[in-house]
Formats: structure tokens, sequence, C-alpha cells
């Protein structure tokens, strides 16, 4: 801490960290900001990248509210879920491109999390085709869903509806983050990218406003990305 | 529906005109653009150039003319918004913003591409002329652009060589879809399922059972409408040689030379080439050339002969099944693996495209010699990449094969060598020997580089009416 710091400097500093500060904050404070400077959230799912690594071992991060909030609701999900496992499975054969599929269920939501290999619209486009019947089981539980099912009569609408729900993936460093947003709004053309780190925590706290679910990361792997195909190649199980 | 007649001529068959110019547009004026349109489907022939239809008719006539438009021009001529809203969004984005999926990066990057790309906004049409006379060309351009509904950006212009060859010097042209219901006399047989129509046009069933791509109403601007990925290809002619010569001559030096050319094989590969007195350095090039596209330069499949080309063989009909000599990441296997295996197996026959190209830029005689202190001309493809969904077909064919070798784990993480963005530090390729064992050629540098680009939609001759037909 510098020396030179002023009594009202260090007030300044010290309020933030006061749980009575944070809750003014969350209820004039930030709705105020939200106002003056509206954010658009940020669109989910992988950063787009040419690079190989960044290719394989993608994440998707669904949360999607339940119609029905309630036991019964939740048991309706549980239930759709475990009537098309071996459709999954099937699926997953199929496709070929996907590690991992997780259904979970929190709160009143049911989470799809899954790690695929390549673009996402191919992913999602060659599930369709090939396990569209469980998609549209899951789906017309979720709100909003039945603007998009059959899945196989509304192919682009379908796979836009799940990219929209595909969290954003807040990425590790701060200056990626606000390159993001600048990229949102259009500006990356007539302006550099505004890298003031001390925009930062007001940035993010007005994207996490508009975004309440993001994932932290891309997923952190213990190893270098492979494809489930080559994993699979290269302990002899066949792809 | 079989109402085929409606769709514009160049989709479903090729013209095989020598000459072809691109006129890329801007609509200067909407009403007088639209008033264009209208014209261009009239059935008089004086003025604005007429359409060239799917049925050209008992004699394909003197020069065909045909449009695609961007989803600027469906804006710029008043399309209405809610018909807008229904084109798939990677046509409403458009190429440039598709970048990375199309392996457009570094030198390939839209950043860079000249006039009039570096304004992707301002193109609105893209006209195409098609003759068997260069002068042809100036004259159907001159009534395009009579009257001033549409400004011309600039052009781009390309002439077929001999053969159907084009630069880096194989032959080109030999597949195509064969379209369920349509007859064409120049394609064979090819062993392949017939493409159902809705591969290539909206409206109709698709290959992937039960999907069908969403139609923009109303069906009369939608239906037997179709997309085309605009590409100005550049091609390294000299480097592509250039890298021949390097892997030969590191071929000559590997102890398993005698694998890849068996002694004496060069006198049948120099004969069916054409290439007199060919060495045995020069023979190690045509099979690395021919390893690299799966075909011989002649257009012979590796699949079917790998070890000499031979003229006598069909070129289109074989198969990936079972043990294939063609290497899993020629540039050929890359784009249609056929039946062969795959990992996403959903998507054997899914991701067929239309290819209509032209080379752009003089031929390249490689014993000619080169003056090192002058630049070479330009050099490449002007290609059109036609599909009923540009996401499904084109981008994840770009995507996930050519440039990531997804669908398979022996090439995953390797570009496809001859179109791929390749970097030479990374870059790797592998040449199968007869033994089972491959040979990894490595060092293979970016030979194909995009220097401009654009997604059209080839409006149906329907499509063409109704939108000469709007008022706003
Ligand atoms: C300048 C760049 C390119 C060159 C020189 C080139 C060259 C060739 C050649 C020589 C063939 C074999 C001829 C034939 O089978 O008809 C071929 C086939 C093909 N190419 Fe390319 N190509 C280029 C770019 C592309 C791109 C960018 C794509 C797709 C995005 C593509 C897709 C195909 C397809 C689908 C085939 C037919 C494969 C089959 O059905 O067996 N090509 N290309």
């Amino acid at each position: 801490m510098p020396a030179d710091e002023g009594l009202l400097d260090r007030i300044v500093n010290w309020l933030p960290t006061t749980l009575g500060f944070k809750r003014v904050a969350s209820w004039i404070l930030v709705p105020y900001w939200a106002h003056k400077t509206p954010v658009k959230p940020l669109p989910g799912g992988p950063h787009a990248s040419f690079q190989h690594g960044d290719n394989v071992q993608c994440m998707m991060n669904l949360i999607m509210p339940l119609k029905v909030k309630s036991p019964i609701g939740r048991a309706e999900a549980a239930l759709a879920i475990a009537q098309n496992k071996d459709a999954i499975y099937a699926g997953l054969n199929n496709v070929g491109t996907v590690h991992f599929a997780r259904f979970v269920i929190v709160g009143d939501n049911i989470c799809m999390f899954s790690v695929y290999d390549g673009d996402f619209t191919n992913y999602i486009r060659d599930f369709i085709a090939t396990i569209g019947q469980v998609f549209n089981a899951v789906v017309s539980l979720v709100e909003g869903g039945d603007d998009v099912i059959p899945c196989e009569e509304n192919v682009e609408a379908f796979i836009q509806w799940v990219h929209e729900r595909d969290l954003y993936q807040v990425p590790d460093t701060p200056t990626d983050f606000l390159r993001d947003q600048e990229a949102l709004n259009g500006d990356r053309a007539v302006s550099p990218v505004n890298d003031d780190l001390t925009l930062l925590p007001r940035k993010l706290v007005l994207q996490l406003r508009a975004n309440p679910n993001v994932s932290l990361g891309s997923g952190y792997r213990a190893y270098p990305g492979y494809s489930a195909a080559q994993v699979r190649e290269r302990l002899g199980l066949g792809w | 529906m079989n109402d085929i007649a409606d769709v514009q001529g160049n989709i479903l068959r090729g013209y095989r005109k020598p000459y072809v110019r691109y006129l890329i547009l801007e609509v200067a004026d909407p009403g007088a653009a639209r008033r264009w349109l209208a014209a261009s489907v009239s059935g008089h022939g004086d003025g604005v150039p007429q359409i060239t239809p799917y049925n050209w008719g008992k004699d394909k006539p003197d020069t065909c003319f045909n449009i695609g438009l961007t989803y600027e021009g469906l804006r710029a001529l008043g399309t209405p918004s809610a018909s807008l809203a229904m084109f798939p969004n990677e046509f409403i984005e458009g190429m440039t913003a598709r970048a990375l999926k199309l392996g457009d990066v570094g030198p390939s990057a839209p950043d860079n591409w000249p006039k009039p790309f570096d304004e992707p906004k301002r193109i609105h049409l893209i006209a195409t002329i098609y003759a068997d006379k260069k002068q042809q060309l100036d004259q159907v351009q001159e009534r395009a652009l009579a009257g001033g509904a549409l400004k011309k950006l600039d052009t781009r212009e390309g002439c077929s060589f001999e053969d159907d060859a084009v630069h880096f010097g194989y032959r080109d042209n030999i597949m195509q879809p064969r379209f369920e219901g349509i007859h064409d006399r120049e394609r064979h047989d090819d062993g392949q399922p017939r493409a159902p129509l809705g591969t290539v046009l909206l409206g109709h069933k698709t290959n992937l059972e039960d999907l069908m791509w969403r139609v923009p109403q109303p069906a009369a601007l939608g239906h037997n409408g179709t997309f085309n990925a605009f590409r100005v290809l550049k091609q390294d002619v000299v480097g592509f040689e250039d890298y021949l010569d390097q892997a030969a001559s590191d071929l000559l030096k590997h102890k398993q030379v005698d694998d890849v050319l068996a002694p004496g094989a060069e006198a049948k590969i120099g004969e069916v080439l054409k290439l007199k007195g060919l060495t045995r350095h020069g023979a190690l090039r045509e099979v690395v050339a021919a390893n690299l596209c799966g075909r011989w330069r002649d257009g012979t499949p590796l699949a079917l002969s790998a070890d000499t080309p031979d003229p006598k063989l069909v070129k289109e009909k074989f198969d990936y099944t079972g043990e294939s000599r063609c290497p899993y990441g020629a540039h050929i296997r890359r784009c249609n693996p056929r039946g062969g295996q795959i990992v996403q197996r959903v998507a054997n026959n899914s991701r067929r495209l239309v290819r209509r190209g032209v080379p752009y830029g003089p031929l390249y005689v490689r014993t000619q010699p080169r003056d090192p202190g002058k630049a070479e001309p330009e050099r490449g493809l002007l290609g059109n990449f036609i599909g009923a969904s540009l996401g499904a077909q084109f981008e994840a064919m770009s995507c996930d094969w050519l440039n990531l070798g997804l669908q398979d784990p022996r090439i995953t993480e390797s570009n496809d060598p001859i179109t791929g963005s390749n970097d030479p530090s990374a870059s790797w390729f592998d040449l199968p020997l007869k033994s089972g064992n491959t040979i990894r050629l490595r060092g293979l540098p970016r030979f194909v580089s995009t220097r401009g680009g654009a997604y059209t939609f080839l409006p149906s001759l329907s499509a063409i009416r109704f939108l000469g037909s709007l008022t706003t």
C-alpha cells in the first residue's frame, strides 16, 4: 500500500469490503449502473480459435429452467433422461466427437454439460440427426422449448436456441474479458481495446448481472487436448 | 414437387464454358435494381442479360448468365425483414465473420483481402458470365451494367485450361454429387448413393434423415434456392513445385524409398503423365503430388492405383472401405470420405458440395526458365462451393475436416495438405506405404490463401421474379 494514501483513499478502498456496502451496492448502485450503461450478455460457448488444441474437448454448459418448478417437474426431467439412456449411448457412439455428457438437476433447472470436439453447430446438428427425439423429450420440459421442437424440423432455430443457453465462458485473463465486451459492443473497429483494468470490477459485475450463470474459464485440463477418437484409438478401443 | 425447371443453371449441371467473369456489384438504385431483376427473367433478350435456367433448351446458349445475392444485397433490394430473419446465421453474418471456422487466418484473413472484398457490406450481388469467346464477356457485361441500377465494384475473371487442369497441375471436375431424379450424361456411376435434392436445393429432403433446412418465406423466395461460398483462392504454384522438389529429395535419401516408388516405376509414371525422361526424383515428385491430393495428376485415384497412374481406370468409382492406399489425409478423402470409416458416422455423404470453379492467372509451365527477379503473376482458383446449408456442408467440411482432421484420429491435428492453413513449423502429412507403414512428410507451407469471397444466395427464377416485384 503506498505510504502517501490519504484517509479518503483508505475509506474508499475499505468500503467495498464491508457487507453493508455490498448490500447497498447490489440494491441501488448496480441497478443504477446497469441503467446508465446497458450491457448485453456475452455469447456462450468456447472462444473462437484456430488452434487445434482449442478445438478439442470444448465445453457446453446448458442451464435450462424447467417449466414445472416443483419436485414433479424435476422428476419428469429425471425420467426423460432415464427413459432415453440407450438412445443417448447410441447417439454418443454415432456422433463420435463427444467425450462426456452429463445431466444434472440444480434447483428447478435441468443442466446438460458436455465435452465435445470441433465446431459447436456440427456437434448439435449431428446429435439432432442421430437422437433428435431425446432433445425433444428434454426440451419439451423446458421454458421456451416448445418454440424449437421437433428439433429435426427446426434445425437452425434449435441450434441457435441451444447456443443462446450455453454459458458464457469468462476468460482467464481480464484483458480477454474486456476484449469480449468491446467486441460485443461492435467497437473493436473504431477504438483500440480498452484495457483499463480499473474498469474490470464494474464491467464484470454488470456482465454477471446480465448473465447470472457463467462458466469460469473454458475448463482446466490435466493433460493436453485430444479428440475423443484419438483417445479411443490410442487405448485400442476402436473409434 | 419436381419443379426444378425453376432452378438457375449451373447448379445441377455445369456449363463447361471456358471463359468466366464475376461482376461484383452494389445496388446503386433499389427501384432500378428490382426492375433489373424482373427484366433478367422476362424472356426479352435484348436488354438486361437473361438468367440461364436449369432447362436451357436443346442448344446451350452462347453465353450464360447467373446471379447470387448476399444478405446485404437482399436487404438493399427491400426484402421484408420477416423473410430476412429466416435466412441462416452464417449467411446473415457473411463470410468474413466466419473467418476462424474457414481457416481464413494470417495471410488469408479478411483484413488482408484486396478491393472489393475489403468492404464486404458493399457487395450485394455477384453476377457470373460464362462464354465461349472472351469478347462475349465484355458484351454481356455492358448489357448488365447499362442503366445504372447496379454499380460495378470490381470483377474477377478466369479461363479453363485444357483437360480440366487446374493450377498445381491436377485434373479437376471429376467428381460432383449425382442427384436423385436428375439425369446428367456427363456424370458416370461413382458407386456412391445418389444425393437427395435437398443436398443442394432448399425445400427438398436432405441427406440427414428427417432433417429439413429452413426455407425462407414466402416459398417463392426460398424454395429451390441454394447457397454458395464464392472463394478467390490464390495458389502458390512455385511454392508447391518447390515443396515437391524438396520432399522428393528427402524421400530419395529415405531407406524405404523403394517402398514409395518401386525400382523402374518411373518409366510407367512418365509415360502416363507424358513426362519424357522422368528421373527417379521426378517420379517421386509425382508420387508426393498424388498422395497430397488422393489422385495422380491425370486424375487416377490412388484408391484404385497407388503405385502408378493408369489411364484405363474409371476415375469416379471407388471407395475407402477396407485397405485403401489413399492417404487418410489426402485432399479428396478429407472432402468426401465416401463409405470409409469416419468418426462422425452420421456425416458420411451428408456434407457433399457442388463445385464450380475456374482457374485464374496464366498456366504455369515448370520447364520454362524463371526470372528470379520478376514477381510471379497471381494464380489461383475462382471457386464456388454450393450446398443447401453453408453451415452443414461448406463450413462443416472446412472446419472439422479440412482443417482439424477430426474425422479420423490418424489425421487429427493436421490440416489439408493442399488447401489447409498450414504452418511449416507444425504441419505434417503421412504417406502410406505398401507395407502398411507410413513416412511422415513435414514442413508443408500454406499453398492456398484466400484473397476474397462472399456467401451468396442463389435464388430460383421465381425468387428473382418475387424480388423484382417488391415495392417498398
Ligand atoms: C485452390 C484450392 C483447391 C484445389 C487446387 C483443389 C483441387 C482439387 C482436385 C484436383 C480435386 C480432384 C478432382 C475431382 O475429384 O473432381 C478436388 C476434389 C474436391 N475438392 Fe478440392 N481443391 C481446392 C479447394 C477445395 C476446397 C476449399 C474445398 C471445400 C471446402 C474442396 C472440396 C473438394 C471436393 C468436395 C472434392 C471432390 C472429392 C470427391 O468427391 O471425391 N476443394 N479438389
